[in-house]
């Protein structure tokens, strides 16, 4: 009787457990006169309200899902049927692996009148050359955050954050192209260095960054600065603009050594069974209106000119949401690797997390 | 083939030895915390009994990970513990609890109590009362009761129980992403990286195939040990 008393109340549990896992994806299969469209993109990234407010203009459904670094999007991409996902957001240098990869739908900028809005020097960019697959979104910089109040030590570049005085209190992207390529701009070398025997020093740095970093996150590693527990970190420019506003001690710095940065994009999958909408979608968001909605929650660095005169004062002269342009023209972007590279960079990696 | 030889390097053999060890001290937790459990549920009358069954299940309603999240600001600091210890002037400034091995074991036995309370309940209430009365007739202190008489007796619960913790906790990785900060990688984070960001999926595949190679020799230990495969649930 006991026993089977335990077996209904397991699975009980399972059930409840598996109920919780899939209340997303049943809602997904409703679709509406006009269709849907399914947007893959980052966290923290896309506001809801932009997605209603789309939903409600035109008619069609739209499921968002949402990832927290490019691998992972080029896994899943790659791991699902074709034409699961319509519209991705991939940044700079995924972009181009996707083209050469063959993944990619061309755009068709009849449909995209609003990109006239994008600021001259966001387009034809190097790692999509006459804007074929992509549109910019908004980017930004891995930049330094400093609480001020809880570090004295002055901080002015990446080096800075190896300091001892640091130890077990920094938060920084888990995000393996960013920590190695700040570690070896620490050393003076490129963002996106190939040459072993340089990499081979940048993995001895590395250990030494291993003892002052508490927190691996990509996801939102404000939290953490936000609540005390790290006084300093190198995250997502945007997400220092929104802990400054929690706690007014914290500040932005950009490296002297030039900051990583990023830029994220719309593009259309190949197999994309809503290509029409996804048109429809990625002009809507261009319209500077809908971006200024953006930029209201997420302050990111953006292309969309317009949208920026929107924004008023308050955004564009702010250092963290809107970088400067001397921070820009330092900073670098990651680029694609060799696969023997990668591997090197893989390999350095489990070291510092092992 | 290359992938198998690639395992035995000395960074994957150092994440195997730490999860282990991870594992290892959370099951051992797991015994020390859920054994008096189990045997004060199974040992209460059978009203009070059926509520602190309820007691063990009912945080199993809620999505581990969210529960997880919420260690984690409760233990941050600026978090209550750090505001309680305060008050209490035991500490003066911030202690950071978050972000350490010790922190990963926690969300661990957090987790996997119950796993370890529910066999160890069935066999304990298994065991005749009778046989504890005449070990006292017969002159044993509670003391060798419980050695000689109680933990052979309800050797398989343990066993079952810590098979059910040890082998899920190899895998578990969002714990020590969660509280352990993504500061020391277990199995499940390696395997979940190759997937994932490295999208190196052969290596994922080797690295999998030998946790369940792992799973399977501990299964095997223990039917060897006279386990009741029964008393797994499975």
């Amino acid at each position: 009787m006991k026993k089977k008393l335990i077996a209904a109340l397991m699975v009980l549990s399972l059930t409840a457990m598996s109920i919780v896992g899939c209340g997303g994806s049943e809602e997904a299969a409703v679709s509406e006169g006009k269709g849907e469209l399914n947007l893959f993109v980052w966290t923290e990234y896309l506001p809801d309200s932009v997605v209603e407010k789309f939903e409600e203009e035109t008619g069609i459904k739209v499921n968002v899902s949402t990832y927290s670094s490019n691998e992972d999007m080029l896994a899943k991409v790659k791991s699902e049927t074709a034409g699961a996902y319509d519209v991705l957001q991939p940044s700079d240098y995924m972009v181009a692996q996707l083209i050469s990869q063959g993944m990619l739908a061309e755009l068709d900028f009849e449909k995209l009148p609003n990109f006239s809005h994008i600021g001259e020097s966001y387009k034809d960019p190097s790692y999509d050359p006459g804007n074929k697959y992509s549109v910019p979104y908004m980017g930004g910089a891995g930049a330094i955050a400093v609480n001020t109040d809880k570090v004295d030590s002055e901080i002015k570049s990446y080096a800075d954050l190896f300091d001892p005085s640091l130890e077990g209190d920094i938060v920084v992207l888990d995000d393996f192209r960013a920590v190695i390529g700040m570690t070896s701009k620490a050393l003076g070398y490129d963002l996106n260095e190939t040459d072993p025997a340089k990499l081979e020093e940048v993995s001895a740095k590395l250990m030494e960054l291993k003892k002052n970093v508490a927190l691996y996150d990509s996801d939102s590693p404000k939290s953490a600065l936000i609540s005390g527990d790290c006084s300093a970190g190198m995250i997502w420019s945007a997400e220092i603009a929104m802990a400054m506003e929690e706690v007014p001690s914290i500040e932005v710095v950009y490296p002297e050594e030039g900051a990583y940065l990023f830029f994220d994009n719309w593009v259309v999958t190949k197999d994309s069974p809503n290509y029409d909408n996804a048109m429809t979608w990625i002009n809507f968001i261009m319209d500077p209106e809908n971006m200024a909605m953006v930029l209201e929650e997420f302050p990111y660095l953006c292309a969309n000119t317009d949208a920026i005169e929107i924004m008023g004062d308050e955004y564009s002269t702010n250092p963290a949401k809107n970088p400067p342009a001397d921070a820009i023209a330092k900073g670098s972007y990651v680029e694609n690797l060799s696969s023997d590279t990668l591997d090197v960079y893989n390999e350095m990696w489990t070291k510092l997390k092992e | 083939m290359e992938n198998f030889s690639k395992l035995l390097s000395v960074d994957y053999l150092k994440i195997y030895a730490r999860s282990m060890l991870i594992s290892l001290m959370t099951t051992v937790l797991c015994v020390l915390i859920g054994y008096p459990f189990a045997y004060v549920i199974a040992r209460t009358k059978s009203k009070s009994r059926q509520l602190l069954y309820m007691l063990v299940i009912i945080p199993f309603w809620t999505n581990s990970l969210i529960r997880i999240y919420g260690w984690r600001s409760f233990l941050g600091n600026s978090g209550w513990l750090v505001k309680a210890l305060q008050y209490l002037h035991i500490i003066q400034e911030p202690v950071d609890f978050l972000y350490k091995t010790g922190t990963t074991v926690l969300g661990m036995v957090y987790c996997f109590v119950p796993f370890m309370v529910l066999p160890l309940y069935t066999a304990i209430e298994k065991l005749d009362g009778s046989l504890l009365e005449a070990s006292s007739d017969l002159g044993a202190r509670p003391f060798h009761t419980l050695f000689e008489v109680i933990l052979p007796l309800t050797s398989s619960g343990i066993f079952s129980g810590c098979i059910m913790v040890f082998i899920p906790c190899l895998g578990y990785f969002f714990v020590s992403n969660i509280l352990g900060g993504g500061n020391t990688d277990m199995i499940g984070n390696l395997i979940e990286r190759q997937f994932k960001s490295a999208n190196n999926w052969p290596l994922g595949a080797a690295l999998s195939i030998i946790l369940i190679l792992l799973t399977l020799l501990l299964v095997k230990l223990y039917q060897k040990l006279g386990g009741d495969m029964e008393n797994l649930g499975v």
